[in-house]
C-alpha cells in the first residue's frame, strides 16, 4: 500500500456532506413516521376476520419484505407519475417508498407483539370486565408498544442506513453528496471513508440504545 | 473408610451459603434418598458430586480415594479418573438433541473412553434391551415420551460403567402417569446392586427404594435413618413437620 | 394508460441473463459470507480481548453503514487502498461477501448462546473431553439453531444483491432498468423485475418459518 491520504478536499466539502446528512435525516424521520402509523394500522388491519382486508394487506406486507428496496424505488420514482399523471419531486417519492417499505416491516413487528402477549390477559380482562375497545386501548396497545419498541427503533435504523438508496434517484443525500464529492475530487478513499463514518456515527449509538431499551422491557414485562 | 465420605463441603452463590461444612457417609451397598425442602441444597449436593459446581472447601471421596477437594477462589481440584466412575441423570433428561438415541449412548464410549464403535453399539443395543427401548434406536429425543427420554438418559450414564449413579429429580418434570416406568427402571437397578443416591420428591418412591433416608435442610443433616425408622417414626421435630406437610398434599 | 407486457417476450433472454447474473452474486457471497461469518462468531465469542474487540467493531462497522457505501467504498477505493487491479465483479462479490459475513456472524453468535447450560453439564457428567463437546456436542447443534436466522440473512443478501447495479453490474436490476430506459415502458418492466425477484424472495422467507418450526421441535428436546 502507497496510497498518500489527502484530506484537504474532506475539509472543504464538510459544509456538502452535512447538507446531506441533514437530507438523509429528514427522509429518514419522514419515513418513520409514516412506518410507525401506518406500519400499526396495517398490523391491525391484519387481526381482522374479513379476507377482503386480510388478503390486500397480506400481499401489501410480502411484498415489501420480499423484493429489494431498491426496485421499490425506481418503480415508485419511474412509475408513480405515469400512472397517477402527477409529478413529485424524488425526495418526495423516495420518503413514500422508504415510508412504505418500513411500515411493512413494522406491521410484522406490531404483530408479533400483539400476539406475544399472554392470552391470560384478555381472560383477565373480561374478568375485570372491560369491553372490547377499552381491552385494545388499555391492555393490548401499551403492551404492543413495549415488547414492539426494540424492533420498530431496529427497523427505523435500517431505514436510516436503506435511505442512502435515494441518492441513485438523484436526490441530494449524504451518500450522493459523497458520490460526488468523491469524484470531482478524484478522492474516494478520504470521502467515502468520512460518510462511511457519519453514517455509522449516527446508527451505531442507536443500535445499542436497542439493546439496552430490551433489556429495559424485558425486565418491565417479566412481571 | 465409607464407599462414599463427604467431609466438610462449604458451597456458596456469592454472598448466599448452601453449606458450610456438611458432611454425609453411604456405603456400597446403599440407596440413600435424600428429601427436604426446595432450595435446602439436596440438587446442589448432587451437582458437587459430580463436578459439576465450584466448591470452596471440603473434600468428596469415592471408594476410598478423594477426588474432589475444594478450594477458594475457584481452584478446586478434581480426579478426573475417579469423577468418570460417577455418573448423573438430570431432571430435564439433557439429551443430545441432535442425536439419535443409538447416538446418545455411544458417543462418550467411542469418543472420550475409545471403545470400538461396534463393541459400542452392540452394549447400548443390550441396555435398550433391557430398559425395553430397543425399538427405539434410531429415534430422535424430539420423537419420544418424557419417560422414554428419562430412560434413555439412565441407559447413556450407564454405558461407562459407573460404580455409584446420583439421580437428580429425575421423575420431576414428567407427567404422573410416565413416571412409573423411569421409577422401575431404577428399580431394577437398584436389585442388580447398584449404588445410588437419589433426590426426589416422590416419598411413596423413597421409601420403597431407599435403604437410608436422609432428611435435610437448609445445607444440614437434621435426621438420616432407615426408609420405615424416618417415615414410620421421625425422631425430630422438623422431620414431623415437613413430612405431615408433603404426605398430606401427596394424600 | 395503456400497458403492453407482450413486446417483454423478446427481452426474456436478457432478463434471464440478469437473474442468473444476481444468482451467481448471491450464491458467492453466500458462500464466502458463511465461512467468514463462522470465523467473525469464533472471534466474537473469544476471551482474548484483542480477537473480541477488533470483530465486534467490523461486525458492528458493517452492520452500521448502508451497504451502498461498502459497495462502492470497495468498488472505488479497495484497488486503491492495495494498488491492485480488481474487477468489477470481484469488487461486488467482496463487497457483499465482506457485508453478509457480518450478519451471519450475528446468527452464529445467538446459536451459540442458546445451547443450554444443562448440555454442558451433561457433557461434564459424561466425562466429555473439550475437543469432544466442541465438536459433537456443540457444534451440530449451533448450526442447527443457525439455520433459519442464516436462510434469512441469505434473502437479506438477495436484496441487497440489487445494489450491485449501481457500480455496473449487470444483475437482474440492472438489465431490467436498461430495457425500461430503451424502450420508455418502466411500468411493465420494471413491475416484471419486480415480481421475479418477489418470486424468489417470497418462497425463501416462507422457507424460514417452516424450517424454524420444523427444527425447533428437534432441538426442543
Amino acid at each position: 500500500m502507497n496510497y498518500e491520504f489527502n484530506w484537504f478536499y474532506v475539509q472543504k466539502s464538510l459544509p456538502d456532506l452535512f447538507d446531506g446528512l441533514l437530507v438523509t435525516l429528514q427522509l429518514t424521520l419522514w419515513a418513520n413516521a409514516i412506518g410507525l402509523v401506518f406500519g400499526f394500522l396495517v398490523a391491525l388491519g391484519m387481526m381482522s376476520k374479513i379476507k377482503l382486508i386480510t388478503w390486500p394487506l397480506t400481499i401489501y406486507i410480502e411484498f415489501f419484505r420480499c423484493t429489494p428496496a431498491l426496485i421499490q424505488l425506481v418503480w415508485f420514482f419511474f412509475c408513480v407519475p405515469i400512472i397517477f399523471n402527477v409529478w413529485w419531486s424524488g425526495y418526495f417519492m423516495g420518503i413514500l417508498a422508504l415510508g412504505l417499505n418500513l411500515a411493512a416491516f413494522n406491521a410484522e413487528a406490531y404483530r408479533a407483539a400483539i400476539q406475544a402477549i399472554p392470552h391470560s390477559h384478555s381472560d383477565a380482562s373480561v374478568a375485570l370486565g372491560l369491553n372490547a375497545f377499552q381491552r385494545i386501548i388499555h391492555v393490548i396497545l401499551p403492551q404492543a408498544l413495549i415488547l414492539a419498541l426494540p424492533v420498530l427503533i431496529t427497523n427505523g435504523i435500517g431505514i436510516f442506513q436503506q435511505s442512502a438508496l435515494v441518492a441513485l434517484i438523484s436526490v441530494e443525500d449524504l451518500m450522493y453528496q459523497g458520490r460526488y464529492i468523491s469524484t470531482q475530487t478524484f478522492r474516494p478513499i478520504e470521502t467515502l471513508t468520512t460518510v462511511a463514518l457519519i453514517y455509522f456515527a449516527v446508527s451505531f449509538p442507536v443500535s445499542q440504545a436497542v439493546s439496552y431499551i430490551e433489556r429495559r422491557t424485558k425486565r418491565l414485562l417479566a412481571n | 473408610m465409607a464407599f462414599v465420605e463427604i467431609n466438610g463441603l462449604v458451597k456458596r452463590y456469592g454472598a448466599l451459603s448452601i453449606f458450610e461444612g456438611f458432611d454425609l457417609k453411604m456405603e456400597a451397598t446403599d440407596r440413600l434418598v435424600l428429601i427436604g425442602p426446595s432450595g435446602c441444597g439436596k440438587s446442589t449436593l448432587l451437582r458437587c458430586m459430580m463436578g459439576l459446581e465450584d466448591i470452596a472447601g471440603g473434600q468428596i471421596s469415592l471408594g476410598g480415594k478423594e477426588y474432589i477437594e475444594g478450594a477458594e477462589a475457584g481452584k478446586m481440584r478434581i480426579d478426573a479418573k475417579i469423577q468418570k466412575d460417577v455418573g448423573m441423570v438430570f431432571q430435564h433428561y439433557t439429551l443430545f438433541p441432535h442425536l439419535s438415541v443409538l447416538g446418545n449412548l455411544c458417543l462418550a464410549p467411542t469418543r472420550s473412553r475409545g471403545m470400538k464403535k461396534a463393541i459400542a453399539r452392540d452394549k447400548a443395543m443390550e441396555l435398550l434391551q433391557r430398559f425395553g427401548l430397543a425399538d427405539r434406536a434410531d429415534f430422535y429425543p424430539s420423537q419420544l415420551s418424557g419417560g422414554q427420554k428419562q430412560r434413555v438418559a439412565i441407559a447413556r450414564a450407564l454405558m461407562l460403567d459407573p460404580k455409584l449413579m446420583l439421580f437428580d429429580e429425575v421423575t420431576s418434570a414428567l407427567d404422573p402417569e410416565l413416571v412409573n416406568e423411569v421409577e422401575n427402571t431404577m428399580q431394577d437397578l437398584a436389585n442388580a446392586g447398584m449404588p445410588m443416591m437419589i433426590v426426589t420428591h416422590d416419598m411413596h418412591f423413597a421409601r420403597n427404594i431407599a435403604t437410608k433416608v436422609v432428611f435435610q435442610e437448609r445445607g444440614k443433616v437434621i435426621e438420616a435413618a432407615a426408609p420405615d425408622e424416618l417415615f414410620g417414626n421421625p425422631q425430630q421435630e422438623r422431620t414431623r413437620d415437613f413430612l405431615r406437610n408433603v404426605l398430606h398434599i401427596n394424600g | 394508460m395503456e400497458l403492453d407486457f407482450s413486446f417483454l417476450l423478446s427481452y426474456s433472454g436478457v432478463l434471464l441473463q440478469g437473474l442468473s447474473t444476481t444468482l451467481q452474486f448471491v450464491g458467492l457471497a453466500a458462500l464466502l459470507g458463511l465461512i467468514w461469518g463462522f470465523v467473525l462468531s469464533l472471534g466474537r465469542t473469544s476471551e482474548n480481548h484483542v480477537i473480541y474487540w477488533a470483530s465486534t467493531l467490523y461486525v458492528e462497522f458493517f452492520r452500521g453503514t448502508p451497504v451502498l457505501v461498502q459497495l462502492f467504498w470497495v468498488f472505488f477505493c479497495l484497488p486503491l487502498f492495495l494498488g491492485i487491479d480488481l474487477s468489477g465483479f470481484a469488487s461486488a462479490v467482496i463487497a457483499l461477501s465482506l457485508y453478509s459475513g457480518a450478519i451471519i456472524s450475528e446468527s452464529f453468535r445467538a446459536a451459540l448462546k442458546s445451547i443450554e447450560s444443562s448440555q454442558f453439564d451433561a457433557c461434564t457428567a459424561l466425562g466429555l473431553p473439550r475437543g469432544v463437546q466442541t465438536i459433537f456436542v456443540v457444534l451440530p447443534q449451533a448450526v442447527l439453531r443457525a439455520i433459519p436466522n442464516l436462510l434469512s440473512n441469505v434473502v437479506s443478501l438477495f436484496k441487497e444483491s440489487a445494489l450491485v447495479s449501481a457500480v455496473g453490474m449487470a444483475d437482474l436490476m440492472y438489465v431490467g432498468q436498461n430495457i425500461a430506459n430503451n424502450v420508455a415502458r418502466p411500468i411493465e418492466i420494471l413491475t416484471v423485475v419486480a415480481l421475479i425477484y418477489f418470486a424468489i424472495g417470497f418462497p425463501l422467507t416462507r422457507a424460514v418459518s417452516v424450517v424454524e418450526a420444523r427444527l425447533l421441535k428437534v432441538v426442543k428436546a
